[in-house]
Protein backbone atom coordinates (compact mmCIF):
# COMPACT_ATOMS: atom_id res chain seq x y z
CA UNK A 1 0.00 0.00 0.00
CA UNK A 2 1.63 3.76 -0.90
CA UNK A 3 2.99 5.37 1.71
CA UNK A 4 0.04 8.08 3.37
CA UNK A 5 1.06 11.31 3.45
CA UNK A 6 1.81 12.71 7.26
CA UNK A 7 -0.79 15.95 7.73
CA UNK A 8 0.59 16.89 11.46
CA UNK A 9 3.57 14.92 12.83
CA UNK A 10 2.35 12.40 15.29
CA UNK A 11 5.29 11.77 18.07
CA UNK A 12 7.53 8.81 17.87
CA UNK A 13 6.75 6.16 20.70
CA UNK A 14 10.52 5.10 20.69
CA UNK A 15 11.81 1.76 22.90
CA UNK A 16 9.14 -0.23 24.57
CA UNK A 17 8.42 1.36 27.47
CA UNK A 18 6.98 -1.94 29.43
CA UNK A 19 6.88 -5.73 28.77
CA UNK A 20 3.74 -5.35 27.80
CA UNK A 21 3.79 -2.96 24.73
CA UNK A 22 6.73 -4.77 23.71
CA UNK A 23 5.07 -7.97 23.42
CA UNK A 24 2.14 -6.52 21.72
CA UNK A 25 3.97 -4.50 19.05
CA UNK A 26 6.17 -8.37 18.28
CA UNK A 27 2.20 -9.83 18.29
CA UNK A 28 1.02 -6.78 15.90
CA UNK A 29 4.11 -7.47 13.47
CA UNK A 30 4.17 -10.92 13.63
CA UNK A 31 0.22 -10.88 12.75
CA UNK A 32 1.17 -8.28 9.99
CA UNK A 33 4.13 -10.26 8.37
CA UNK A 34 2.66 -13.64 8.87
CA UNK A 35 -0.24 -11.78 6.53
CA UNK A 36 -2.56 -13.35 9.17
CA UNK A 37 -3.77 -9.56 9.32
CA UNK A 38 -4.62 -6.82 7.08
CA UNK A 39 -3.94 -4.41 9.55
CA UNK A 40 -4.07 -3.94 13.53
CA UNK A 41 -6.28 -1.59 15.50
CA UNK A 42 -3.99 -0.24 18.23
CA UNK A 43 -3.05 3.10 20.38
CA UNK A 44 0.08 5.34 19.46
CA UNK A 45 0.81 8.63 20.58
CA UNK A 46 -0.87 11.35 19.53
CA UNK A 47 0.73 14.84 18.84
CA UNK A 48 2.06 15.00 22.06
CA UNK A 49 3.19 12.08 25.08
CA UNK A 50 0.11 13.37 27.22
CA UNK A 51 -2.52 11.46 24.77
CA UNK A 52 -2.39 8.14 23.03
CA UNK A 53 -5.05 7.67 20.11
CA UNK A 54 -6.04 5.05 17.66
CA UNK A 55 -3.77 3.50 15.27
CA UNK A 56 -4.08 1.63 12.42
CA UNK A 57 -1.32 -0.31 11.64
CA UNK A 58 -0.62 -2.04 8.18
CA UNK A 59 3.03 -2.09 8.14
CA UNK A 60 5.05 -4.29 10.18
CA UNK A 61 7.38 -1.62 10.99
CA UNK A 62 5.17 0.59 12.16
CA UNK A 63 4.21 -1.45 14.72
CA UNK A 64 7.03 -0.39 16.80
CA UNK A 65 4.51 3.14 17.33
CA UNK A 66 2.59 0.87 18.64
CA UNK A 67 1.83 1.84 23.12
CA UNK A 68 0.19 0.63 26.07
CA UNK A 69 0.20 2.06 29.11
CA UNK A 70 -2.63 4.39 31.23
CA UNK A 71 -3.20 6.96 28.50
CA UNK A 72 -4.98 3.87 26.40
CA UNK A 73 -8.55 4.04 27.17
CA UNK A 74 -10.06 4.08 23.68
CA UNK A 75 -12.14 1.17 23.23
CA UNK A 76 -11.08 0.16 19.83
CA UNK A 77 -13.86 -2.40 19.40
CA UNK A 78 -16.04 0.63 18.40
CA UNK A 79 -13.77 0.38 14.57
CA UNK A 80 -15.69 -3.56 14.31
CA UNK A 81 -19.01 -2.31 14.74
CA UNK A 82 -21.72 -2.35 11.56
CA UNK A 83 -19.57 -5.76 10.20
CA UNK A 84 -16.48 -4.57 9.79
CA UNK A 85 -16.73 -2.33 6.37
CA UNK A 86 -13.15 -1.41 5.52
CA UNK A 87 -12.52 -3.48 3.46
CA UNK A 88 -15.39 -5.84 3.03
CA UNK A 89 -13.23 -8.95 3.08
CA UNK A 90 -10.13 -7.76 5.43
CA UNK A 91 -8.62 -9.60 7.97
CA UNK A 92 -8.28 -7.42 11.20
CA UNK A 93 -6.05 -7.77 14.47
CA UNK A 94 -7.62 -5.34 17.21
CA UNK A 95 -6.05 -5.40 20.65
CA UNK A 96 -8.22 -5.08 23.60
CA UNK A 97 -8.58 -4.49 27.15
CA UNK A 98 -10.65 -6.11 29.83
CA UNK A 99 -14.10 -3.73 29.26
CA UNK A 100 -13.16 -3.72 25.49
CA UNK A 101 -13.40 -7.64 25.13
CA UNK A 102 -16.67 -7.28 27.15
CA UNK A 103 -17.76 -5.23 24.17
CA UNK A 104 -16.58 -7.32 21.70
CA UNK A 105 -18.54 -10.75 23.43
CA UNK A 106 -21.36 -8.45 23.22
CA UNK A 107 -21.11 -7.74 19.57
CA UNK A 108 -19.85 -11.87 18.76
CA UNK A 109 -23.11 -12.99 20.97
CA UNK A 110 -25.37 -11.28 18.71
CA UNK A 111 -23.04 -12.42 16.01
CA UNK A 112 -22.36 -8.52 14.72
CA UNK A 113 -19.17 -9.21 13.69
CA UNK A 114 -17.28 -12.43 11.79
CA UNK A 115 -14.95 -13.97 14.67
CA UNK A 116 -13.17 -15.50 11.48
CA UNK A 117 -11.70 -12.82 10.27
CA UNK A 118 -10.65 -11.21 13.79
CA UNK A 119 -7.56 -11.38 15.11
CA UNK A 120 -8.17 -10.32 19.18
CA UNK A 121 -4.57 -9.58 21.20
CA UNK A 122 -5.35 -9.40 24.76
CA UNK A 123 -3.76 -6.62 26.93
CA UNK A 124 -4.18 -6.97 30.71
CA UNK A 125 -4.88 -3.97 32.04
CA UNK A 126 -3.99 -1.99 35.04
CA UNK A 127 -6.70 0.84 35.15
CA UNK A 128 -6.57 3.78 32.73
CA UNK A 129 -6.11 6.99 33.69
CA UNK A 130 -8.78 10.71 33.05
CA UNK A 131 -6.49 13.00 31.23
CA UNK A 132 -9.55 15.28 32.34
CA UNK A 133 -8.46 15.05 35.68
CA UNK A 134 -5.08 15.99 35.48
CA UNK A 135 -5.74 18.52 33.03
CA UNK A 136 -7.49 20.83 36.19
CA UNK A 137 -4.92 20.79 38.04
CA UNK A 138 -3.19 23.07 35.69
CA UNK A 139 -3.50 26.38 34.04
CA UNK A 140 -1.83 25.62 31.04
CA UNK A 141 -1.80 22.90 28.37
CA UNK A 142 -0.29 19.40 29.35
CA UNK A 143 1.92 17.66 26.95
CA UNK A 144 3.89 14.95 28.31
CA UNK A 145 2.22 12.24 30.79
CA UNK A 146 4.90 9.74 32.36
CA UNK A 147 4.56 7.10 34.17
CA UNK A 148 6.64 5.37 36.80
CA UNK A 149 8.18 2.05 36.14
CA UNK A 150 5.71 0.08 38.69
CA UNK A 151 2.83 2.46 37.71
CA UNK A 152 1.66 3.60 40.83
CA UNK A 153 3.21 7.67 39.80
CA UNK A 154 1.71 9.84 37.04
CA UNK A 155 4.23 12.55 36.11
CA UNK A 156 2.38 15.26 34.25
CA UNK A 157 4.64 18.69 32.17
CA UNK A 158 2.85 21.36 30.94
CA UNK A 159 4.30 23.10 27.74
CA UNK A 160 5.54 26.03 30.14
CA UNK A 161 7.79 23.06 31.40
CA UNK A 162 5.71 23.11 35.43
CA UNK A 163 5.93 19.17 36.34
CA UNK A 164 3.36 18.22 39.08
CA UNK A 165 3.02 14.16 40.54
CA UNK A 166 -0.03 12.56 40.80
CA UNK A 167 -0.82 8.93 42.62
CA UNK A 168 -2.21 6.98 39.59
CA UNK A 169 -4.77 5.34 42.03
CA UNK A 170 -5.95 9.40 42.14
CA UNK A 171 -6.68 9.95 38.87
CA UNK A 172 -7.52 6.68 37.14
CA UNK A 173 -11.16 6.71 35.64
CA UNK A 174 -13.80 6.21 37.70
CA UNK A 175 -14.82 2.82 36.46
CA UNK A 176 -11.30 1.49 35.99
CA UNK A 177 -11.23 2.10 39.91
CA UNK A 178 -14.08 -0.70 40.56
CA UNK A 179 -13.10 -2.73 37.22
CA UNK A 180 -13.83 -6.07 38.31
CA UNK A 181 -12.97 -7.87 34.75
CA UNK A 182 -9.44 -6.39 34.28
CA UNK A 183 -8.24 -9.60 32.07
CA UNK A 184 -9.45 -9.99 28.18
CA UNK A 185 -12.70 -12.18 28.17
CA UNK A 186 -11.92 -12.84 24.54
CA UNK A 187 -8.60 -12.97 23.14
CA UNK A 188 -6.31 -14.87 20.47
CA UNK A 189 -2.96 -14.10 22.21
CA UNK A 190 -2.58 -12.41 25.25
CA UNK A 191 0.02 -9.43 25.76
CA UNK A 192 0.82 -10.20 29.45
CA UNK A 193 0.26 -12.48 32.48
CA UNK A 194 -3.29 -12.00 34.10
CA UNK A 195 -3.43 -9.05 36.61
CA UNK A 196 -5.37 -9.37 39.73
CA UNK A 197 -8.67 -7.50 39.50
CA UNK A 198 -9.07 -4.22 41.68
CA UNK A 199 -12.10 -5.44 42.90
CA UNK A 200 -13.27 -9.19 43.49
CA UNK A 201 -16.88 -10.63 44.48
CA UNK A 202 -20.02 -8.27 44.74
CA UNK A 203 -19.99 -5.21 42.18
CA UNK A 204 -20.36 -1.87 43.68
CA UNK A 205 -21.57 1.07 41.89
CA UNK A 206 -19.81 4.63 42.79
CA UNK A 207 -21.86 7.47 42.01
CA UNK A 208 -24.92 5.59 41.38
CA UNK A 209 -25.75 5.10 45.00
CA UNK A 210 -25.28 8.80 46.22
CA UNK A 211 -27.53 10.17 43.53
CA UNK A 212 -30.13 7.68 44.59
CA UNK A 213 -30.23 9.04 47.96
CA UNK A 214 -31.59 12.35 46.53
CA UNK A 215 -35.16 13.58 46.31
CA UNK A 216 -37.30 13.23 43.38
CA UNK A 217 -36.81 16.91 43.22
CA UNK A 218 -33.41 17.22 43.60
CA UNK A 219 -32.57 14.18 41.49
CA UNK A 220 -34.60 15.91 38.13
CA UNK A 221 -33.26 19.40 39.11
CA UNK A 222 -29.56 17.33 39.01
CA UNK A 223 -30.60 16.39 35.64
CA UNK A 224 -31.77 19.01 33.79
CA UNK A 225 -28.99 20.62 35.15
CA UNK A 226 -26.70 17.77 33.53
CA UNK A 227 -28.31 17.29 30.53
CA UNK A 228 -29.36 20.77 29.51
CA UNK A 229 -25.73 21.29 28.41
CA UNK A 230 -26.02 18.34 25.62
CA UNK A 231 -25.49 19.72 22.17
CA UNK A 232 -26.59 16.41 20.61
CA UNK A 233 -23.13 16.11 18.87
CA UNK A 234 -23.65 11.56 18.81
CA UNK A 235 -19.89 11.92 19.73
CA UNK A 236 -21.21 9.45 22.19
CA UNK A 237 -23.12 7.29 20.18
CA UNK A 238 -20.23 6.93 17.92
CA UNK A 239 -17.46 6.10 20.39
CA UNK A 240 -19.96 3.44 22.06
CA UNK A 241 -18.69 0.11 20.44
CA UNK A 242 -22.66 -1.64 21.07
CA UNK A 243 -24.28 1.24 19.77
CA UNK A 244 -24.68 0.36 16.04
CA UNK A 245 -27.39 1.29 14.19
CA UNK A 246 -26.16 4.73 12.82
CA UNK A 247 -28.28 6.38 10.33
CA UNK A 248 -31.14 4.47 11.04
CA UNK A 249 -30.90 5.29 14.67
CA UNK A 250 -34.46 5.77 15.96
CA UNK A 251 -33.10 9.20 17.41
CA UNK A 252 -33.18 10.03 13.73
CA UNK A 253 -36.31 9.08 12.72
CA UNK A 254 -39.58 11.55 12.00
CA UNK A 255 -42.15 8.52 12.22
CA UNK A 256 -41.77 7.46 14.79
CA UNK A 257 -40.75 10.68 16.26
CA UNK A 258 -38.98 10.30 19.87
CA UNK A 259 -36.47 12.85 19.58
CA UNK A 260 -37.56 16.40 18.37
CA UNK A 261 -35.41 19.44 16.91
CA UNK A 262 -36.42 21.04 19.95
CA UNK A 263 -33.57 21.68 22.53
CA UNK A 264 -33.79 21.72 25.93
CA UNK A 265 -33.30 19.14 28.91
CA UNK A 266 -36.34 16.61 28.30
CA UNK A 267 -35.35 16.18 24.44
CA UNK A 268 -31.52 15.68 25.66
CA UNK A 269 -32.38 13.41 28.31
CA UNK A 270 -34.99 11.39 26.16
CA UNK A 271 -32.06 11.14 23.97
CA UNK A 272 -29.95 9.63 25.76
CA UNK A 273 -32.11 7.09 27.31
CA UNK A 274 -32.71 5.81 23.66
CA UNK A 275 -29.13 4.95 23.87
CA UNK A 276 -29.29 3.73 27.53
CA UNK A 277 -31.96 1.30 26.51
CA UNK A 278 -30.53 -0.04 23.11
CA UNK A 279 -26.97 -0.62 24.90
CA UNK A 280 -28.69 -2.86 27.94
CA UNK A 281 -27.61 -5.72 27.90
CA UNK A 282 -24.51 -5.06 26.20
CA UNK A 283 -22.84 -2.34 27.96
CA UNK A 284 -20.50 -2.92 30.36
CA UNK A 285 -19.89 0.45 31.63
CA UNK A 286 -16.70 1.14 29.42
CA UNK A 287 -16.95 4.66 30.03
CA UNK A 288 -16.13 5.12 25.91
CA UNK A 289 -19.34 8.00 26.10
CA UNK A 290 -18.08 9.78 29.27
CA UNK A 291 -14.56 10.30 27.41
CA UNK A 292 -16.14 11.51 24.11
CA UNK A 293 -18.52 13.68 25.60
CA UNK A 294 -17.70 16.80 24.97
CA UNK A 295 -19.72 18.44 27.62
CA UNK A 296 -18.66 16.27 30.45
CA UNK A 297 -22.20 14.91 30.71
CA UNK A 298 -21.67 12.10 33.11
CA UNK A 299 -23.51 9.06 31.52
CA UNK A 300 -21.95 6.64 33.69
CA UNK A 301 -24.60 7.82 35.80
CA UNK A 302 -27.72 6.18 33.42
CA UNK A 303 -25.61 3.13 32.51
CA UNK A 304 -24.04 2.52 35.53
CA UNK A 305 -27.54 2.68 37.26
CA UNK A 306 -28.84 0.17 33.96
CA UNK A 307 -25.89 -2.26 34.83
CA UNK A 308 -26.83 -2.01 38.36
CA UNK A 309 -30.47 -3.10 37.96
CA UNK A 310 -30.00 -5.46 35.35
CA UNK A 311 -27.45 -7.00 37.98
CA UNK A 312 -29.59 -6.70 40.90
CA UNK A 313 -32.51 -7.96 38.57
CA UNK A 314 -31.04 -11.05 36.74
CA UNK A 315 -27.66 -11.60 37.93
CA UNK A 316 -26.81 -10.00 34.82
CA UNK A 317 -23.31 -8.52 33.68
CA UNK A 318 -22.74 -7.64 29.43
CA UNK A 319 -20.28 -9.46 27.88
CA UNK A 320 -18.85 -11.56 30.18
CA UNK A 321 -20.13 -15.00 29.02
CA UNK A 322 -19.55 -15.76 25.03
CA UNK A 323 -22.08 -18.30 25.66
CA UNK A 324 -24.84 -16.17 27.18
CA UNK A 325 -27.82 -14.43 25.67
CA UNK A 326 -28.06 -10.87 25.46
CA UNK A 327 -30.53 -9.68 27.95
CA UNK A 328 -33.34 -8.55 26.43
CA UNK A 329 -33.29 -11.28 23.95
CA UNK A 330 -34.30 -13.87 26.06
CA UNK A 331 -36.20 -14.57 29.12
CA UNK A 332 -36.96 -17.10 31.71
CA UNK A 333 -41.06 -18.38 32.79
CA UNK A 334 -39.60 -17.99 36.23
CA UNK A 335 -37.83 -15.06 36.32
CA UNK A 336 -39.14 -12.91 39.40
CA UNK A 337 -39.86 -9.32 39.15
CA UNK A 338 -41.93 -6.64 41.14
CA UNK A 339 -44.86 -6.31 38.59
CA UNK A 340 -47.50 -5.16 40.95
CA UNK B 1 -43.78 19.94 29.89
CA UNK B 2 -44.27 23.60 30.82
CA UNK B 3 -46.50 24.16 28.52
CA UNK B 4 -48.57 21.23 29.60
CA UNK B 5 -48.63 22.21 33.38
CA UNK B 6 -50.18 25.42 32.44
CA UNK B 7 -52.46 23.60 30.39
CA UNK B 8 -53.85 21.44 33.41
CA UNK B 9 -53.82 24.60 35.83
CA UNK B 10 -55.87 26.84 33.59
CA UNK B 11 -58.07 24.02 33.19
CA UNK B 12 -58.32 23.22 37.28
CA UNK B 13 -58.62 27.17 37.58
CA UNK B 14 -60.98 27.74 35.29
CA UNK B 15 -63.32 24.98 36.98
CA UNK B 16 -62.55 25.93 40.31
CA UNK B 17 -61.21 22.34 41.28
CA UNK B 18 -57.68 20.94 41.59
CA UNK B 19 -55.59 20.65 38.54
CA UNK B 20 -56.55 17.55 36.53
CA UNK B 21 -53.92 15.07 35.90
CA UNK B 22 -53.28 12.96 32.43
CA UNK B 23 -52.57 9.70 32.46
CA UNK B 24 -51.56 7.74 29.74
CA UNK B 25 -52.87 3.79 29.47
CA UNK B 26 -50.57 1.75 27.04
CA UNK B 27 -52.81 -1.93 26.93
CA UNK B 28 -52.71 -5.28 24.78
CA UNK B 29 -55.11 -5.81 22.63
CA UNK B 30 -56.01 -9.25 23.97
CA UNK B 31 -56.45 -9.15 27.65
CA UNK B 32 -56.37 -5.75 29.18
CA UNK B 33 -58.19 -3.91 27.00
CA UNK B 34 -60.72 -6.45 26.29
CA UNK B 35 -60.59 -6.25 30.18
CA UNK B 36 -60.97 -2.49 30.20
CA UNK B 37 -64.26 -2.97 27.35
CA UNK B 38 -65.70 -5.38 29.97
CA UNK B 39 -65.44 -3.28 32.89
CA UNK B 40 -66.88 -0.20 30.23
CA UNK B 41 -69.51 -2.71 29.05
CA UNK B 42 -70.33 -3.92 33.22
CA UNK B 43 -71.06 0.78 33.60
CA UNK B 44 -68.11 0.13 35.87
CA UNK B 45 -67.17 3.93 37.37
CA UNK B 46 -63.87 4.64 36.35
CA UNK B 47 -61.96 7.83 36.83
CA UNK B 48 -62.05 10.30 33.50
CA UNK B 49 -58.33 11.04 33.13
CA UNK B 50 -56.96 7.90 31.62
CA UNK B 51 -56.49 7.80 28.01
CA UNK B 52 -55.99 4.72 26.93
CA UNK B 53 -53.29 3.41 24.02
CA UNK B 54 -54.49 0.00 22.34
CA UNK B 55 -51.48 -2.21 20.78
CA UNK B 56 -51.19 -5.41 19.69
CA UNK B 57 -49.05 -7.07 22.40
CA UNK B 58 -47.22 -6.21 25.47
CA UNK B 59 -43.98 -6.87 23.74
CA UNK B 60 -44.89 -3.87 21.68
CA UNK B 61 -44.27 -1.81 24.07
CA UNK B 62 -41.35 0.06 23.71
CA UNK B 63 -40.04 1.31 27.24
CA UNK B 64 -39.27 5.08 25.20
CA UNK B 65 -42.89 5.31 24.53
CA UNK B 66 -43.19 5.76 28.35
CA UNK B 67 -40.32 8.08 28.82
CA UNK B 68 -41.63 10.32 25.63
CA UNK B 69 -45.18 10.38 27.34
CA UNK B 70 -43.58 11.85 30.24
CA UNK B 71 -41.65 14.40 28.37
CA UNK B 72 -44.61 15.30 26.69
CA UNK B 73 -46.15 16.06 29.63
CA UNK B 74 -48.17 13.14 30.94
CA UNK B 75 -48.63 13.00 34.85
CA UNK B 76 -48.67 8.93 35.21
CA UNK B 77 -48.13 6.35 32.63
CA UNK B 78 -50.05 2.54 33.09
CA UNK B 79 -48.74 -0.38 31.29
CA UNK B 80 -51.21 -3.61 31.13
CA UNK B 81 -51.14 -6.76 29.07
CA UNK B 82 -52.21 -10.41 29.61
CA UNK B 83 -50.83 -12.43 32.70
CA UNK B 84 -47.76 -14.34 31.98
CA UNK B 85 -48.29 -17.36 30.69
CA UNK B 86 -51.17 -16.21 29.25
CA UNK B 87 -49.88 -14.20 26.29
CA UNK B 88 -52.19 -14.22 22.88
CA UNK B 89 -48.42 -14.58 21.08
CA UNK B 90 -47.43 -16.56 23.65
CA UNK B 91 -44.38 -14.98 24.93
CA UNK B 92 -44.84 -11.55 24.46
CA UNK B 93 -45.54 -10.16 27.82
CA UNK B 94 -42.28 -12.28 29.16
CA UNK B 95 -39.69 -10.42 26.87
CA UNK B 96 -41.71 -7.53 28.09
CA UNK B 97 -41.75 -7.64 31.82
CA UNK B 98 -37.96 -7.43 31.62
CA UNK B 99 -38.21 -4.16 29.62
CA UNK B 100 -40.30 -2.40 31.58
CA UNK B 101 -38.88 -3.56 35.19
CA UNK B 102 -35.66 -1.56 33.96
CA UNK B 103 -38.39 1.14 33.25
CA UNK B 104 -39.73 1.27 36.87
CA UNK B 105 -36.54 1.00 37.96
CA UNK B 106 -34.92 3.62 35.98
CA UNK B 107 -37.46 6.50 36.07
CA UNK B 108 -37.54 7.32 39.62
CA UNK B 109 -33.52 7.64 38.83
CA UNK B 110 -34.65 9.98 36.39
CA UNK B 111 -36.22 12.46 39.08
CA UNK B 112 -39.91 10.84 38.15
CA UNK B 113 -41.72 9.73 41.33
CA UNK B 114 -41.83 6.28 41.50
CA UNK B 115 -46.12 6.29 41.67
CA UNK B 116 -46.09 7.69 38.57
CA UNK B 117 -45.70 4.13 36.56
CA UNK B 118 -47.32 1.33 36.94
CA UNK B 119 -46.70 -1.84 34.73
CA UNK B 120 -49.43 -4.79 35.30
CA UNK B 121 -51.49 -7.69 33.94
CA UNK B 122 -55.52 -7.57 33.48
CA UNK B 123 -57.00 -10.23 31.87
CA UNK B 124 -60.24 -9.95 29.43
CA UNK B 125 -62.35 -11.45 31.86
CA UNK B 126 -60.88 -9.42 34.75
CA UNK B 127 -63.45 -6.15 34.61
CA UNK B 128 -63.39 -5.37 37.96
CA UNK B 129 -59.56 -5.58 38.29
CA UNK B 130 -59.56 -3.21 36.12
CA UNK B 131 -61.41 -0.98 37.58
CA UNK B 132 -59.79 -1.19 40.83
CA UNK B 133 -56.47 -1.11 39.03
CA UNK B 134 -57.42 2.14 37.26
CA UNK B 135 -58.55 3.74 39.98
CA UNK B 136 -55.73 2.96 42.46
CA UNK B 137 -52.98 4.42 39.96
CA UNK B 138 -55.50 7.77 38.99
CA UNK B 139 -55.68 8.34 42.46
CA UNK B 140 -51.80 7.76 43.68
CA UNK B 141 -50.85 10.57 40.40
CA UNK B 142 -53.57 12.56 41.73
CA UNK B 143 -52.24 12.72 44.99
CA UNK B 144 -49.18 13.88 43.90
CA UNK B 145 -50.59 16.06 41.08
CA UNK B 146 -49.58 17.50 37.63
CA UNK B 147 -45.51 17.25 37.14
CA UNK B 148 -43.42 20.38 37.05
CA UNK B 149 -40.31 18.38 36.39
CA UNK B 150 -37.86 19.73 33.79
CA UNK B 151 -35.54 16.96 32.83
CA UNK B 152 -38.31 14.71 31.88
Amino acid sequence: MAPQPEVIARVSAGPPANPTEAKVRELAKAALAEGKVDYVIGWCYGYDRSQAIPAFVRDPDEADELIVNGLVHHNLVTFLKRKMPDPPNAKIGVCVKGCDSRTLVALLQEELVDRERLYVIGVPCRGTIERRKIEKEFTDEVVDIAFSADRTTVTATTRGGETKDFATDDVLRSQCTVCRYPNPRYADDLAAEEVTPRLEGEPTWPSVDEFELLSPAEKDAKMAEVFETCIRCFACIHACPVCYCWDQCVCRSRSPELVSQRVGPAENLVFQMIHMFHVAGRCPSCGACDQACPVEIPLYLLHRKMNKELYDMLGFEAGVDLDAKPVFQTFRIEDVLGEH
Amino acid sequence: MAHAATTAEAAGAASGSAPEVKVLGIVCNWCSYAGADGAGTARLKQPLNLRLVRVPCTGRIDPLFALKAFENGADGVLISGCHPGDCHYSEGNYYARRKFELLDRMLPFLGVEPERFRYTWVSASEGTRWQQVVTEFVNQVKALGPRTGRAL
